[in-house]
């Protein structure tokens, strides 16, 4: 079946790419978890459901490429700051090279004229 | 808490995550609890109304959803493996009852099982070798103060004395041996079976 074929292929897309968006969230300093998930939520088409990116952000953390710190917040429950760790940086600088290959290959495979 | 300022609908929402998360780690099921419950304050302005408060609660998801995403895949199918585990959380306090083999059988089932991280399995082997059956030993030892305490049994007994005789303050030490000895056994079964739980074993 064709359409669920198409929504398996951009969902394990959208799997495969999110955590290194996150990482790349946090390349210029620290972000709070709902400062990250809302990033997320607003870029469009993907995210479905911002309430699974907190158990990401968990896997995260326990894969040791961010680091987690609890502040007080100034209004409501204390918030979680996450932040790159040095694994975190390397694996985020290895992901945008190969990145940019693939969409490149792609985009001139679907015939996009992004290599003429 | 801050709940109580929580839109109405958040609040049912967060409780829902609550009941949802009940399999889960107890630390991370906090962790996540509080970030979510941060996510809801920040999203939901006070007196939002119930529709802007929907539109949150949909963009976030169906609790049971997120808890979901949380849980590791089972690599093994959960009603076979819950039989193994369960067997072990009752032997390893009442096994020693069947000639003593029957904690051993525990232990075994205990370290072979991946339901528990290496730190469970050592708090189920070491609380307390014997288990219940270490308790009715030293009870026996108890009844019989010339008797050395460590005598006669399969399982080891921490607590060992040569009491030449019985006295007030012995007997006091006695029972609160025994009693630790009958609760810790009882108390590391429950935490076994608690941390089993996470994995949805039936």
């Amino acid at each position: 079946m064709a359409p669920s074929i198409r929504e398996t292929a951009i969902s394990q897309l959208r799997r495969g790419v999110l955590e290194f968006c996150v990482l790349a969230l946090l390349r210029d300093g620290e972000r709070y978890s709902y400062e990250l998930v809302r990033a997320l939520g607003d870029a469009n088409g993907l995210v479905t459901t911002e309430g699974t990116l907190y158990p990401m952000l968990g896997r995260l953390r326990r894969d040791g490429v961010v680091d987690t710190t609890w502040r007080e917040s100034p209004s409501g429950p204390p918030r979680r700051y996450y932040r790159l760790t040095p694994d975190g940086q390397s694996v985020l600088d290895g992901f945008v090279i190969e990145w940019t290959r693939f969409r490149d290959s792609v985009d001139a495979l679907l015939g996009n004229g992004v290599l003429k | 808490m801050t709940t109580d300022t929580l839109h109405p609908l958040a609040a049912d929402y967060l409780e829902r995550l609550r009941r949802a998360g009940r399999g889960l780690p107890a630390g991370r099921r906090r962790e996540l609890l509080v970030e979510i419950e941060g996510h809801l304050s920040e999203a939901i302005e006070p007196g939002a109304s119930d529709a802007q408060a929907l539109t949150v609660l949909d963009r976030l998801g169906e609790p049971e959803a997120i808890i979901a995403a949380e849980m590791p895949p089972a690599d093994v199918a959960p009603e076979r493996r819950g039989v193994a585990e369960w067997a072990a959380i009752i032997l390893l306090p009442f096994g020693g009852f069947i000639f003593g083999i029957g904690w051993l059988a525990g232990l075994v089932l205990l370290w072979s099982s991946r339901a528990w991280t290496t730190r469970d399995k050592w708090i189920g082997t070491l609380v307390i070798p014997g288990g219940l059956l270490t308790a009715f030993a030293a009870l026996l030892a108890l009844g019989h103060p010339t008797k050395k305490l460590c005598t006669g049994f399969p399982g080891r007994i921490p607590h060992c004395t040569n009491a030449p005789g019985p006295s007030a303050g012995a007997d006091a030490v006695g029972i609160a041996v025994f009693v630790v000895l009958v609760l810790a056994p009882i108390a590391s079964a429950i935490y076994l079976a608690r941390r089993a739980g996470r994995l949805r074993l039936p």
